[in-house]
């Protein structure tokens, strides 16, 4: 029987779709709705984006979530760039271990890693907070960085820096013309990758903020633990809207870049990525 | 490009050159000049040691002992970034993130040539490959066959010293290698540039090169012209590797320099050529390659006889085998157009004296012949 021809198949999917989408949906009506307690459609208003734009403590979140989002993707890179570089000329042994320590930190729960981490951070008298955070949100954000650069990685002739030296550049010249050059589509959308995930995430900034200030998404848990406002609304759809853009920038950007045409691939259990 | 004689330094020099890697002796004690303006080769089975060479000419692997130089400069200690050398890698190594013209534009860059001169020169190089009007494409948008020219423009645009080739139509089909085939040849000619070509076939390596080295197991086995090698090779390993050859053991009775005569196990004297020094008892081999082996009806009185297994038409020849009481086992090739053999028939063999080698065999102290 062919499941996808089965005349359950359509309507099913449908109803899938609508579901996920449906709230969303909701949320973008009701952040125009005039209708405080959002019983009906009261009206259009702009009302609800300026109150959530004046709010302070939705401004204080946002500005800690930026700088939470562009410190720990950064610290991401830095780590997927330099364990690319290293995998690269690892032994097979070393390269197998390596992945499965990235693999370990998208599979394991996020509440494990947070709850080690602040137990660490207790014990070893780290203070919790903005960089406790940040280090929180580098361990696993690097791993989905790491998985886009070594896989672009993968595909890079290992003879690039090779030809490079041969045309006269030196090896810090071959590495930024070439090899950095030709991994710049990956390290930007893993960059934008990185800090969508991090601007989105609530359970390691709960566990980790410590007594400083909340970034957006605890704010906003915060917000609706006390009362529902149309509010609440426009701050989600923004917040949506944001990050939609910036990971559509990162598919973009990747997708465009391509493949790399012929060039010594060497295998990695990463390639299922590409 | 502006040293074409032979008088002059040798655009390479390699001088007692060994390379190991761990116990895996790669290159043992290498001897080779390469001289200004030849197209050289270096062909062997994989393993031999050729890339190895190549790659410690372009510096890319430090000898364990001895000395490279190009144009006479020692290249000791010198990075790959500062040798008079470019390299045409395997697979081309172009880079993806970069279009034609600045793949092209790469070592002029980095050699911090001017802006209007690099323009010019990229477009002379690009113009000597016939890749006008694909400057802007990316490398992954050509065909096997653009990849090539690119890598080989991006190479010549620096004016080396000496070309580097490595394998470089390994990787396309055999139509397209051998009209690249061609193409290189006349390149080469046309700049003048040192080619040092690096192939496992023979083939190729004969149709384009002035001169061609021989490599098996790390050690030069021979350095010659293509003739050279083919009709007089210096050893069985060479003998077998550029071609299908005949050998018949025999032993050295008197003779040389030049020619000697020798017994034939089974057919008895003969008058054979061979390399000089070889001395009464050595023990020899043989050499006749197929196209010199001629048939004869059974009648024809003085040849050696043999009977007809079978005869394959490859078209311009067919490779003819032949099953003799007195040498075993043996391939002829007879011309496409003539009537074929019939298997099952007897045939009478012969040569002509100078069509056959002498090659010593692994048991016979070899004097040097030098």
């Amino acid at each position: 029987m062919n499941i996808r021809r089965h005349p359950v198949a359509a309507p099913l999917s449908l109803l899938i779709l609508l579901f996920m989408w449906l709230p969303l949906i909701v949320v973008a009506v009701n952040s125009f709705n005039t209708d405080t307690i959002m019983a009906g459609w009261g009206g259009f208003t702009g009302h609800w984006y300026s109150l959530a734009w004046n709010n302070q403590d939705v401004r204080t979140g946002l500005k800690t979530t930026l700088i939470i989002a562009v410190a720990s993707s950064v610290l991401s890179l830095i780590v997927a760039v330099t364990g690319a570089l290293w995998w690269r000329n690892a032994s097979p042994k070393a390269r197998a271990v390596y992945d499965g320590l990235i693999f370990a930190r998208i599979i394991l729960p996020e509440v494990v890693f947070a709850t080690a981490l602040f137990f660490l951070f207790l014990k070893v008298h780290f203070s919790l907070g903005l960089t406790a955070i940040v280090i929180g949100h580098t361990v696993w954000n690097s791993a989905y960085a790491a998985i886009i650069v070594q896989a672009r990685m993968a595909g890079l002739d290992p003879a690039l820096e090779e030809a490079a030296a041969d045309l006269g550049a030196t090896p810090w010249r071959a590495f930024r013309r070439v090899t950095l050059a030709a991994l710049m589509p990956a390290i930007i959308a893993a960059g934008l990758l990185a800090f969508t995930f991090s601007f989105d995430d609530v359970v390691t900034s709960v566990f980790l903020q410590g007594a400083s200030d909340s970034p957006l998404p605890v704010v906003i848990l915060g917000m609706i633990r006390f009362r529902i406002t149309p509010e609440i609304n426009a701050i989600g759809l923004m917040v949506m809207l944001f990050t939609v853009t910036i990971m559509s920038l990162a598919v973009i950007i990747y997708a465009t870049a391509g493949s790399l045409g012929r060039a010594g691939r060497r295998g990695s259990m990463l390639d299922m990525y590409r | 490009m502006t040293t074409t004689t032979t008088t002059a330094a040798p655009a390479v020099d390699l001088a007692g050159v060994e390379k190991r890697f761990g116990d895996f002796v790669a290159v043992r004690h290498l001897d080779l000049q390469i001289q200004p303006g030849e197209f050289f080769s270096i062909i062997g089975p994989s393993g031999c040691g050729k890339t190895t060479t190549l790659r410690m000419v372009a510096g890319f692997e430090d000898p364990t002992a001895g000395r490279v130089s190009v144009g006479g400069r020692d290249m000791t200690g010198v990075r790959p970034y500062r040798r008079p050398v470019n390299t045409v890698f395997q697979s081309y190594a172009l880079f993806p993130h970069l279009d034609v013209f600045e793949n092209v534009a790469f070592g002029l860059r980095e050699a911090r040539v001017g802006k209007a001169e690099v323009r010019e020169r990229v477009a002379e190089a690009i113009r000597l490959v016939q890749l006008e009007g694909r400057e802007g494409s990316r490398p992954r948008k050509l065909s096997g066959g653009q990849q090539q020219r690119v890598a080989l423009a991006r190479a010549l645009v620096n004016r080396p010293e000496v070309l580097l080739l490595d394998e470089p139509l390994g990787a396309l089909d055999l139509k397209l290698r051998t009209e690249m085939q061609n193409e290189l040849k006349d390149l080469q000619r046309g700049v003048g540039v040192t080619f040092c070509y690096v192939t496992h076939d023979q083939g190729e390596a004969f149709s384009m090169s002035d001169r061609v080295a021989v490599m098996n197991l790390g050690l030069l086995e021979q350095v010659g012209t293509p003739e050279d090698v083919y009709h007089r090779p210096a050893s069985l390993f060479v003998a077998d590797f550029v071609g299908k050859a005949n050998r018949f053991h025999g032993r050295v009775e008197s003779g040389g320099p030049g020619t000697y005569t020798v017994a034939i196990e089974g057919i008895g004297q003969r008058r054979v050529p061979g390399p000089d020094g070889l001395a009464p008892g050595a023990e020899v081999a043989v050499v006749v390659r197929p196209e010199n082996l001629r048939l004869a009806p059974a009648q024809d009185g003085d040849g050696v006889g043999a009977s007809v297994v079978d005869a394959a038409f490859l078209g311009a020849v067919r490779t003819v085998r032949l099953q003799s009481s007195r040498l075993g086992e043996l391939t002829a090739a007879a011309g496409g157009a003539a009537g074929a053999p019939v298997p099952g028939s007897t045939v009478s063999l012969t040569w002509d004296a100078d069509h056959a080698w002498l090659v010593p065999t692994a048991e016979t102290p070899r004097i040097a012949a030098t």
